[in-house]
């Protein structure tokens, strides 16, 4: 899951300061592990440098930090490449590919394209899965189901989030 | 070179829209998934393809035949001789034994019964369930009659097998077992499966895999 | 108990509540078990409307009384035209305060008359116009209801001065018993055969009704079972469904009774026309439908059941059914047989046949049908394995389950059976009706009573005046009682008057003929006889007695031969040959002699006998007829109502065969097969079952067996197009279950 993606993915809605930053990214994906400003700041340190952000101005007002920051075209363009690389087929995915479909419909682009993205590419691994379980024996057959089943729970959820986009968007959006 | 090509589907029920635009190909020998969410309109598209029911709009082509442009004996006749069938249940004639069902294709081809039986029972054997020929598919198990069903759909050589949820009513051992002979016949005959399923680890028997939603098809590999 | 009644709440809480599905069952099931409730309601009221009938006919007879100051003269009338019998009565009033016949508000004045509105209806009509000149009186009322045996009764009560008193026209009032006609024997026995024979079927229907869509029910037991309901309380369930569904029927049933009975007028039949009123059922025969209705649907939805083993996850019917054993099956046959032949030859000879074992028998020997045709249906289709596929399909569905499609054909065949026996007796019986007339039928003779109260001499001369009247002549007509006691009808006349009667050849005055009957028993005069002669019992010995032929057995005298012997007041008969060239002449004659009325009868030919007689047949015969059609109509209801069931019942498979390329073809042939074969079963055996079961009958009623294949063909033929076009009205949904909809899960 990369934090750099995600503040990225938040900005493509418009110029934020840090601290705003922070407050988004918690609301949505740091449910049990929330940003530190120390993190925040070398992100964004790190994609100012790499050309994916820009200064935007600094906001009136007080509080400790009122820099604002803003997307640049370099920047769409990164997270538009993450977005469309589906994750390697693995357990447990389900944290970044929900990251993935959020921010997918937060930017106003189809969540659609991302899960069938990774349905291929899960079932690409189950082709091969599969592939190997008829030609193996017994203990492989028992290895690759183990795999196949925890990839189809992935690919279920995946139909059950496609069935329900619509509901989410308007959730996510509001 | 595609053996099954379909353009433009659109197909309505009343007022619900099963078929939106759908395009798909399918190509001789190969394995293709339909999936896709209950009521995205997957089993509307198989029986499109197959001729069982016309469109309303659009093309579907069987090598140079226009399917939509067919009568509907002809159509019969094509899919009797053509194609083959499997169900998720319900398909076999309860009356008839497994052996008779599975000749049954091949009697109204014109071929005599003792031929047919005979070929009937390889094809039993092949599928494992010859020990079965001579009961009916009510006291068969719900995997033996779906190797039955198999049996008959293969019976007539088809070059496209369709197959709508063939697992759909079986346990994951017998779905496999299924899926895994169906394919492997299919593949030594090469014949193609056009397979609707919604699952995953059926869908993983398949070369390569179409996404109905909304009453559109996308298919994957074609679009790119 | 309590736990009991509650089971069967719950089923009939099934069968009423909840979808329009099973509203629509329901209904199905209603209207099912509804027609057969009115048919069987009909056949109830037959005993009232004929009870009724008999009744109006008594109390509209005259009691004759032999005091002098009787207010009222009646002579009997009866005016025959064409085919028909006009009957009414000649009145005079002598007292104010007369009695009044039933229907009759006032008595008709000289020169007055009340004519029934059919009567009227007739002679206002076209058809009525040389009936007019027979009635010149002034029409000055109609007979009302009461008065009448049915709607269309041809009947009149005419006013007449004239008439005078006389030994037996004294009347003091109406109300007579001895006027009620009745049904003959033959003709109540046949009666009684029909009904069972017509009513039987319908049982068979009310069961075929109660089990319609058994297949969902069975569904719906299971899920029962799901919920923890044992095997027995299921069963109890079901019952209530049943019960519900034939409560429904018995409503349909009785509403629709009342539907009818406005029409039973309009009956175009004339002798089965009836009034409104007389259709009530009886009270005991109401109570048994009410009762065994519903009982039927119970036992018969509990029956079916009885290979079935509904489970909490779906219903197993038993795979390998109990092959049928024939022994049970033939008892009822050879029981009906049996008792039959044992009644064979009672009719006639003195000891008359019992009523109930002949019911008993007929009974037992229809119930042989449906018995003996499922065993049938299964041995025939066990051994064969079909030919082609859609005749595979067949012959496996009906080796599966012989029952229900041997049951359904069943209820045609009994009915088929049943009107082949009825048809063969009737036959038999007109045959024997016909013969005696056979040699009559050429008789050109107007035949002209007269009334022993009356003294005409000038009717020879009027007759005589009618343009086509060739010639007239004179008999005298009584009887004669031999020295056995036997009774013979006697004809006094000239040679050329008793020649019109029968077959002398030769004949000077002083010849006495006799035309022997039939039988040598009944006796025969021959010459040197002393018999007692008319009324007065004169002793008269017989002179050279020569044979003749002729068709009424009896002594013909020529007048010269019994001249001086002092017989008086006997029967005045006069005979008018007619040149039926001439239109209408016999009509034409008989208007002629109209200012007669009561004074005179007259009958035609054979024509007119033969239709009076025939006109029992005719009645019992019509109502078979349409019984029968009624009930085929049942039939082909509930054959239809089987067949859409069966095919929504198979949906799925049908469905799948025909994406699989089978031809909507091969499964329609598979469907008229499934029936033909039981059908063509069912014909073989109903037709063979009738014919012995006529030929059986017809011994009981010691008739000649007489086979009517004419009628015969024509119901076979009915029952066959009915389930040709049964199958055909099935394809429609054969249609709508093969197309691609059809495999849609629900």
């Amino acid at each position: 899951m990369s934090i750099g993606h995600a503040l990225l993915g938040l900005l493509e809605g418009g110029p934020r300061h840090g601290y705003d930053l922070k407050r988004a990214y918690d609301e949505r994906f740091g449910q049990d592990r929330p940003l530190h400003y120390g993190q925040v700041y070398s992100t964004l340190s790190r994609l100012l440098k790499n050309g994916l952000v820009t200064d935007a101005g600094v906001e009136a007002g007080d509080g400790p930090e009122r820099k604002r920051y803003a997307i640049t075209d370099a920047g769409v363009t990164d997270v538009e490449r993450w977005l469309s690389t589906p994750e390697k087929p693995e357990p447990y995915l389900q944290n970044t590919l929900y990251s993935k479909v959020v921010l997918a419909l937060l930017s106003g682009r189809g969540a659609t394209e991302v899960l069938d993205a990774q349905r291929s590419a899960h079932l690409t691994a189950m082709r091969e899965l599969t592939r190997r379980k008829a030609d193996g024996d017994l203990a492989d057959q028992l290895i690759c189901d183990f795999a196949l089943f925890h990839l189809e729970a992935d690919l279920r959820w995946l139909e059950l989030t496609a069935a329900r986009i619509d509901q989410l968007a308007a959730e996510v959006t509001r | 070179m595609s053996l099954v090509k379909a353009e433009g589907l659109f197909k309505s029920f009343g007022k619900t829209r099963a078929l939106d635009g759908a395009d798909i190909t399918i190509r001789a020998g190969e394995v293709v998934a339909i999936m896709g969410p209950s009521g995205s309109g997957k089993s509307t598209l198989l029986h499109c393809l197959a001729g069982i029911m016309p469109p309303d709009k659009g093309t579907v082509m069987y090598r140079d035949q226009d399917l939509t442009a067919m009568g509907d004996s002809a159509r019969s006749e094509l899919r009797r001789t053509e194609f083959g069938f499997v169900f998720q249940f319900g398909q076999l004639v309860p009356e008839l034994t497994c052996v008779e069902n599975v000749a049954l294709p091949l009697r109204l081809s014109g071929v005599k019964r003792k031929q047919a039986e005979r070929a009937a029972l390889d094809w039993l054997a092949k599928l494992e369930v010859d020990t079965v020929a001579d009961q009916r598919p009510g006291e068969t198990s719900g995997g033996q009659g779906q190797r039955v069903a198999i049996a008959r759909a293969l019976v007539t050589g088809p070059k496209v097998i369709f197959a709508d949820e063939p697992t759909g009513a079986l346990d994951s051992l017998n779905g496999e077992r299924v899926m895994h002979l169906l394919t492997t016949a299919a593949r030594d005959t090469g014949a193609a499966v056009v397979l609707v399923t919604h699952e995953a680890r059926v869908a993983a028997y398949s070369d390569r895999e179409v996404v109905v939603r909304d009453g559109r098809a996308r298919d994957v590999e074609f679009a790119r | 108990m309590n736990r009991v009644f509650a089971d069967l709440a719950l089923g009939v809480r099934l069968a009423v509540g909840g979808s329009r599905k099973s509203w629509v069952r329901l209904l199905l099931q209603g209207v099912g078990i509804g027609l057969c409730v009115a048919v069987l309601l009909l056949a109830a009221s037959v005993p009232t409307a004929f009870g009724n009938r008999q009744q109006r006919e008594e109390a509209a007879g005259p009691v004759t009384t032999e005091s002098a100051d009787a207010p009222l003269l009646v002579e009997n009338g009866s005016v025959a035209f064409r085919d028909d019998n006009v009957r009414g009565m000649y009145v005079r009033v002598l007292a104010p305060g007369a009695p009044k016949p039933p229907g009759v508000e006032r008595l008709p004045a000289d020169g007055e008359i009340l004519v029934s509105p059919a009567l009227a209806e007739l002679l206002a009509s076209r058809e009525g116009e040389l009936l007019r000149p027979r009635f010149p009186q002034k029409v000055v009322g109609t007979i009302g209801d009461e008065g009448l045996e049915s709607p269309s009764q041809l009947r009149f009560l005419a006013g007449d001065g004239k008439i005078e008193p006389a030994e037996d026209n004294r009347v003091s009032g109406f109300g007579n018993a001895e006027y009620g006609e009745g049904l003959p024997e033959v003709m109540l026995l046949l009666s009684i055969v029909s009904a069972v024979v017509l009513l039987f079927p319908v049982l068979v229907f009310v069961s075929v009704s109660a089990r319609l869509a058994a297949a969902q029910r069975d569904r719906r037991l299971a899920a029962l079972r799901l919920v923890g309901a044992g095997a027995t309380r299921v069963r109890l369930i079901a019952s209530g469904e049943a019960l519900a569904g034939a409560v429904v029927g018995l409503v349909i049933g009785f509403g629709l009774l009342h539907a009818v009975r406005p029409f039973v007028g309009d009956i175009p039949i004339s002798q089965l026309a009836l009034f409104p009123a007389d259709v009530v059922p009886t009270l005991p025969l109401t109570l048994v439908v009410v009762v065994a209705v519903p009982a039927l649907a119970v036992l018969t939805s509990v029956f079916a059941m009885r290979r079935l083993i509904i489970e909490p996850l779906g219903v197993v019917r038993e795979q390998k059914p109990v092959r049928r054993r024939l022994w049970w099956r033939v008892v009822p046959a050879l029981g009906g047989a049996a008792l039959l032949a044992s009644q064979a030859g009672l009719f006639g000879s003195g000891s008359k046949p019992n009523d109930a074992v002949v019911v008993g028998g007929v009974v037992l020997l229809l119930f042989a049908i449906p018995a003996l045709l499922p065993w049938l249906v299964e041995r025939v289709v066990s051994g064969t394995r079909g030919a082609t596929p859609a005749l595979q399909l067949a012959v496996r569905r009906l080796q599966l389950d012989a029952g229900t499609a041997a049951r359904v054909v069943g209820g045609v065949a009994v009915v088929l059976a049943g009107v082949v026996t009825l048809q063969m007796i009737f036959a038999t019986a007109e045959r024997e009706v016909r013969g005696d007339r056979a040699a009559s039928a050429d008789v050109k003779h107007l035949t002209v009573d007269v009334s022993g109260n009356a003294d005409l001499p000038q009717l020879p001369g009027v007759l005589a005046g009618v343009k086509g009247v060739v010639d007239v002549q004179e008999l005298t007509s009584t009887y004669a009682v031999g020295p056995e006691r036997q009774h013979f009808a006697v004809k006094i006349g000239s040679c050329d008057a008793l020649r019109l009667s029968t077959g002398i050849g030769s004949c000077a005055d002083g010849d006495v003929f006799v035309v022997p009957p039939a039988s040598a028993e009944w006796g025969t005069v021959q010459t040197g006889d002393t018999i007692a002669l008319g009324k007065a019992r004169v002793p008269w010995t017989a002179p050279e007695v020569k044979q003749a032929a002729g068709n009424d057995t009896g002594l013909y005298i020529t007048s010269a031969a019994v001249a001086g012997i002092g017989l008086t007041g006997e029967l005045k008969e006069v005979q008018a040959e007619v040149d039926l060239a001439v239109p209408d002449v016999v009509e034409h004659a008989r208007n002629a002699i109209a200012p007669y009325g009561w004074r005179v009868h007259t009958y035609f030919g054979g024509e007119d006998i033969s239709d009076r007689v025939e006109e029992s047949f005719s009645l019992v015969r019509n109502a078979l007829y349409g019984a029968a059609l009624v009930t085929l109509l049942l039939a082909a209801a509930s054959l239809l109502v089987v067949g859409l069931e069966q095919v929504r019942e198979r949906r799925r498979p049908l469905a799948a065969m025909a994406a699989s390329g089978i031809p909507r073809s091969t499964l329609a042939w598979s469907l008229v097969w499934q029936n033909a074969i039981p059908l063509v079963l069912s014909t073989v055996v109903s037709v063979a079952t009738g014919v012995v079961l006529g030929a059986l009958v017809a011994r009981v009623l010691d008739g000649e067996v007489v086979f009517d294949w004419a009628g015969t063909g024509l119901v076979t033929a009915v029952s066959v197009g009915m389930v040709a076009l049964v199958t055909v009205a099935t394809l429609p949904s054969l249609r709508r279950a093969t197309g691609a909809l059809g495999l849609r899960t629900e």
